[in-house]
């Protein structure tokens, strides 16, 4: 009978739902943020994913990961896709789909690459392009619960029109305790006087908290972005234990 | 590959991995038995084809095997996983 109950709320967490589309929302010349209203969602933790299934007319399933990029205390999920020029499921998402219309998704999952406030700070958050979105969340779930938990956010995207969440997270607060650096890697915006190169070792001991405060670092982005920076980190002397990474796959050469 | 954005870690197979194990597990450290390092799942490199294969991060030891059929998944593990009670 326990072993029914554990099925019954496995089941029941793991099940395929059903994902409306509240709005869509354009982020940057290739990326949405599609808001969802899910049925019976369980709630998330920041940093957690799920996994989307669309089914063509003629039966043809294709799945797909994406990080949820809204706070647990929001009242809608939202997922940011980047549009894969050959991709399968992406350019569905950031160029046809529009609100009220409807797939499946299950979620959430993944309690590797979470953070809540309560699990305090400093942390130091790197994201890569459109691996900034799970990042977002902690972000997003900091402001909600008003803390002042020290956050260092790096972003790195290729150009200013690249850049997803730029408004808000620069609006984002409390100010109180929140670094947020921005790298251009293709060169700023007119006037920009910040970075306009591939993260480096200087820029990592720049913005980060020093290893020796024993940061937990969260680093999200393409494959290779991550392998380059988590090895940054190791160089800089943080503890491999608190590093904690999500890779995506090849983003066409654009990453 | 379709160059689709999509996670390669354990992480990204992290429903499946719940789906067999009854719970999330890419918290969960595996000892390697190749190089004795100790890493969550969720580090570890997925790698998909007809399943999926997740290898130590360290030295790329297989360290789980996931097929996926219609009507049922596998699960293969090498190395020792040390489960919190």
């Amino acid at each position: 009978m326990a072993r029914a109950a554990v099925l019954g709320r496995l089941i029941g967490r793991l099940a395929w739902r059903t994902a409306t589309v509240r709005e869509v929302v354009a982020e940057s010349e290739h990326a949405v943020t599609l808001v969802l209203d899910v049925t019976d969602w369980p709630g998330h933790r920041a940093g957690q994913h799920v996994d989307v299934r669309l089914t063509a007319d003629d039966g043809y399933q294709a799945e797909r990961s994406y990080s949820i990029s809204s706070a647990p205390e929001a009242d809608a999920i939202a997922i940011t896709v980047e549009r894969i020029e050959d991709g399968e499921v992406s350019p569905y998402f950031t160029d046809v789909i529009r609100p009220g219309d409807q797939f499946e998704l299950r979620g959430p999952v993944g309690g590797h690459f979470t953070w809540s406030v309560s699990d305090g700070g400093p942390i130091l958050l790197v994201g890569g392009g459109s691996g900034f979105a799970p990042l977002m969340a902690m972000l997003r779930h900091r402001a909600a619960q008003d803390s002042d938990v020290e956050v260092h956010a790096l972003v790195s995207a290729r150009t200013d029109a690249d850049a997803l969440y730029r408004d808000e997270l620069a609006a984002l607060g409390p100010a109180e305790g929140l670094h947020v650096a921005w790298t251009f890697t293709r060169g700023g915006p007119p006037g920009w006087t910040g970075y306009t190169r591939r993260v480096d070792a200087a820029m990592i001991a720049e913005v980060g908290p020093a290893p020796a405060r024993a940061p937990r670092c969260f680093v999200c982005g393409p494959t290779p972005f991550v392998e380059w920076v988590t090895g940054l980190l190791v160089d800089a002397g943080h503890d491999p234990q608190h590093i904690h990474a999500e890779r995506f796959g090849p983003t066409g050469g654009r990453a | 590959m379709s160059g689709e954005q999509r996670q390669l870690d354990g992480n990204g197979v992290a429903a499946l991995l719940e789906e067999l194990l009854g719970a999330d597990a890419t918290g969960l450290v595996r000892v390697c038995a190749g190089c004795g390092q100790r890493h969550a799942l969720g580090a570890h490199r997925a790698y998909r084809g007809a399943g999926w294969v997740l290898r130590c991060p360290g030295c790329a030891d297989v360290a789980v095997v996931i097929g996926v059929a219609e009507e049922r998944l596998t699960l293969q593990t090498r190395g020792t996983f040390a489960i919190p009670r």
